[in-house]
């Protein structure tokens, strides 16, 4: 199964992407937590769980797990015939850590992500250097969280550069905090 | 002390600018004076027109209080740098070769010897389209980036300094990538192992049953 970081808090959010599931017991008392209605919920009923839920009771046979639509047939297609164009962040916020979770159930999954982030870290690279324009806002805005957070990193190495170039490195600024609670 | 992200991501430039303090550089001394003996070691003894290596520090401090005068160094000429951001800006050179610390050398001797060097705003401009130039191939050479590693030669401290957050993060999770794409390929291989001794069992039984 899918080796978890105990204490990567992305990595535990990352398990909160729901997968599909088909029941394959009858539960009593829990239809409240399914669809609704009767206070049973019959086998083969239909059930949107969290992964770290699914993966647990798809191991003791309570469930069947199904590939979650962030990583169908469908959707693996169009990441490899446009991965710079895919709005990830729409897609699941945790893309990347959630397909490294889900790596065992399609196996296509490591080729899948490895030309999708060298794809994309380059453009971001690119962005992060470029500074403001439409199409690097747009880009920005299409990030999961793993790029966004290189992405910032990036713009704060370089921007490192400049402002000791302009003698800024060693001046104290204030913090944004106090700035804010001041005004 | 609060640790800003910058300073986990890999060295701030105060820092690299510390570092580029203990490469040596040339002056003519103005004033008479013994052997100094520092930490580092010995410099000195100064004696007026001659040339002696001296660490930049001392280099910048003694030119602050108007002792001495930097010789620029070769590579600082303005002609020489033209050169460099011609052969730079050919397509598909490699990086020039250029001091680990030429930025923050540069950047010091233009602050504190302004007049020990010929031509500094023409080499001010020119550092700054190496430095573009440089910046746009580096960013070309991340393609070659792979789990085991990624090789540009002569790139400057302060360069490395400036991808250093990109490519050790890339590292990190095309390595996740390489170990999950292993594990899969093993399971893979297992399961049509477990397959083929069936059949071949099946095999066995069935010329078993035929007897």
């Amino acid at each position: 199964m899918a080796r978890r970081s105990y204490y990567d808090i992305d990595d535990i959010l990352a398990g909160q992407e729901r997968v599909p599931c088909v029941l394959r017991v009858d539960l009593d008392g829990l239809g409240s937590a399914g669809s609704g209605g009767t206070s049973k919920v019959h086998r083969n009923a239909r059930w949107a769980l969290p992964y770290w839920m699914a993966d647990r009771l798809n191991e003791e046979d309570y469930v069947d797990m199904e590939v979650s639509p962030v990583f169908s047939k469908r959707a693996n297609r169009m990441y490899t015939a446009s991965p710079e164009s895919m709005q990830l962040r729409a897609i699941c916020q945790y893309f990347y850590l959630f397909g490294l979770q889900l790596g065992d159930m399609v196996p296509d999954i490591p080729q899948l992500l490895r030309n999708m982030f060298m794809q994309r870290i380059i453009k971001v690279a690119r962005i992060a250097q470029q500074g403001q324009n439409v199409e690097a806002l747009d880009f920005a805005q299409s990030l999961d969280k793993t790029e966004a957070r290189m992405l910032k990193l990036c713009q704060q190495a370089q921007s490192s550069i400049s402002e000791w170039h302009k003698n800024n490195a060693y001046a104290l600024k204030r913090a944004a905090v106090t700035a804010s609670t001041a005004g | 002390m609060a640790i800003s992200t910058r300073q986990t991501e890999g060295f701030t430039m105060p820092e690299l600018e510390y570092l580029a303090q203990s490469e040596s550089i040339t002056i003519v001394p103005l004033h008479r004076m013994d052997r100094v003996e520092l930490v580092r070691g010995v410099v000195g003894p100064f004696r007026p027109p001659q040339k002696t290596e001296v660490p930049l520090w001392l280099a910048v401090m003694l030119k602050r209080t108007n002792r001495c005068r930097i010789v620029a160094p070769k590579w600082l000429a303005f002609e020489h740098l033209r050169d460099l951001c011609r052969r730079e800006e050919q397509p598909d050179a490699m990086f020039t070769r250029l001091p680990v610390h030429y930025l923050e050398i540069a950047h010091m001797l233009l602050t504190h010897a302004e007049d020990d060097l010929v031509e500094p705003q023409g080499i001010r401009r020119l550092l700054q389209d190496l430095r573009e130039v440089r910046q746009s191939k580096t960013h070309e050479g991340l393609r070659m980036l792979n789990s085991q590693q990624l090789q540009m030669d002569n790139l400057s401290a302060a360069e490395i300094n400036e991808i250093r957050p990109l490519f050790r993060h890339s590292f990190d999770m095309l390595r996740q990538l390489d170990v999950l794409a292993s594990a899969t390929e093993e399971s893979q291989q297992q399961s049509q192992f477990a397959e083929n001794s069936y059949s071949q069992m099946d095999d066995a039984f069935g010329a078993d049953y035929t007897h």
